[in-house]
């Protein structure tokens, strides 16, 4: 009886200790055979709540595992600003990525598909914590080093009776100062500034307007690289097109449109997307102020905040294909 | 008296030969060929609140048929039945499907990305050649009519000679 007792206790202690300690151990085996964070993000659309969670942390140079799956319909998983390949994030279905962070900071995550009217609000930060340099920073945006009012009107007061042409403009055999041709200055000036300072020039005297115009089209063109455009176009129809429409006219199906109840609420600050066909306000843009525009969103429209997502260099690329809108190659 | 009712019984099963020799030719009669040589077809189909519009695309067999699949709110799919062919298309990013329709019949089309609460109803229908089975259908039920009526008019006759 008292021998009983004696193994009934001892598998109860061992049951106690044994449990838990097997517990620890199994998790210590299993960060053995895989390091790192494990985290399990669902997905939702952003009128029920978005990402959830939508603020994870992870060490610098330790893998993050994230399990990813949606509740409702489906969605994409991307880090803005890397090369990390966006994972589908598909209903019953559970899709496994594994990231490591090479430098703490933050880092944003976004849906890429169209999941919902308000797509493009389901975001989340994924905070980098750890020794080392931080993350790389991007210079400041253009638009803000040169103090450009971004939401201010940009009418162009001088526009083209006809698209202006590179190749017509090539054609006219009129070397422009190289200066002029450059990124650099380009980016700072609008086209209708450029027209001006041309105009004025000696070298266009015997020009008429349209010829400048032509001139302006191919100082611009030669400042983008097909390989850009190219690059710029793609993204121009993944992330844009559905509301400012594929051909750039302010006319993409989700755009709203002027009957719509969203529109009768325009006080409150929806607007229709622009019509980047119309010269009247292209030509009066520079560069940095249409990627200012990009970079912070907003204008009191719909226009999403896409700093944090896209590269620099993506945002040039946007820009260059925009004036494809106004330029003949 | 013997001689009559031989003579109706022979009516009869000649009757009923015909009768089943027409119900033969509509049911296996080879259609004809109302369709000319094959051609392009373009359709553009929009995708939008949990319906394709149109949703009905009638093509003849043999047809090159191209489907642009433009999505109005969200990401949507579409998967023919039959053809076991797949599209998606993101809002603002149209996408082409490009098939010969070499198989007849009809084929549901149903959208392949879960899209919504309504996802499971987003159905159309991809006609290929004419419903064939429609016009026989008809065919045999107009047949049996006449049968019937045919049969009717034969009783009455045996009851009140």
């Amino acid at each position: 009886m008292k021998k009983a007792e004696r193994i009934a206790r001892l598998f109860l202690f061992g049951l106690l200790l044994g449990l838990p300690a097997a517990l620890i151990a199994s998790r210590w085996y299993s960060q053995q055979i895989s390091p790192g964070r494990f985290v399990e993000i669902h997905g939702r659309m952003p009128e029920n709540g978005g990402w959830m969670p939508d603020e994870i942390t992870a060490r610098a140079g330790e893998p993050l595992h994230i399990r990813l799956t949606s509740d409702d319909v489906l969605h994409g998983f991307a880090i803005g600003q890397s090369d990390w390949p966006e994972v589908e994030v598909k209903p019953g279905q559970v899709s496994e990525t594994t990231l490591t962070f090479a430098h703490p900071g933050t880092y944003t995550f976004y849906c890429t598909r169209w999941c919902g009217p308000n797509h493009w609000r389901m975001r989340g930060t994924i905070e980098v914590t750890g020794e080392g340099a931080a993350q790389v920073q991007s210079d400041q945006p253009l638009y803000l080093t040169l103090g450009i009012d971004i939401d201010a009107p940009h009418p162009a007061e001088i526009v083209p009776n006809r698209t202006p042409s590179a190749k017509r403009g090539a054609a006219l055999g009129i070397e422009v100062p190289a200066g002029f041709r450059e990124k650099g200055y380009i980016r700072r000036h609008s086209p209708v500034e450029f027209w001006r300072l041309l105009r004025e020039a000696p070298f266009t005297l015997g020009l008429s307007d349209e010829q400048v115009w032509d001139l302006v089209a191919y100082a611009w063109i030669s400042g983008t690289t097909p390989g850009a455009t190219e690059q710029g176009r793609q993204l121009y129809a993944q992330n844009c097109a559905a509301c400012h429409g594929e051909q750039g006219q302010g006319d993409g199906v989700l755009a709203p449109a002027p009957s719509s109840e969203l529109h009768m609420e325009a006080d409150h600050g929806l607007k229709s997307p622009p019509d980047f066909t119309d010269s009247a306000s292209m030509l009066g843009a520079s560069p940095a102020l249409l990627q200012g525009k990009i970079v912070r969103g907003g204008m009191g429209t719909g226009m999403p905040y896409w700093g944090p997502i896209l590269t620099e260099e993506q945002t040039w690329a946007l820009v260059d294909y925009l004036w494809s809108f106004q330029f003949d190659r | 008296m013997k001689g009559s009712s031989h003579h109706r019984s022979r009516k009869f099963l000649l009757a009923w030969v015909l009768i089943g020799a027409a119900a033969l030719l509509i049911a296996f009669a080879p259609f004809p060929n109302l369709h000319r040589s094959p051609s392009d077809r373009f359709f553009r189909v929009e995708a939008g609140n949990f319906a394709y519009t149109p949703a009905n695309l009638m093509v003849n067999p043999g047809d090159r048929v191209t489907i642009e699949l433009v999505s109005t709110d969200v990401v949507h799919g579409m998967y023919i039945d039959g053809y076991d062919l797949d599209v998606q298309a993101d809002p603002g990013q149209p996408q082409r499907l490009t098939f010969i329709a070499d198989r007849a019949g009809m084929f549901r089309f149903r959208c392949s990305v879960t899209c919504g609460a309504l996802h499971p109803f987003m159905i159309g229908k991809l006609h290929v050649g004419q419903n064939t089975l429609l016009w026989r259908g008809m065919g045999l039920a107009v047949l049996l009519g006449f049968a019937g009526i045919w049969m009717v008019r034969q009783d009455r006759n045996t009851i009140n000679p």
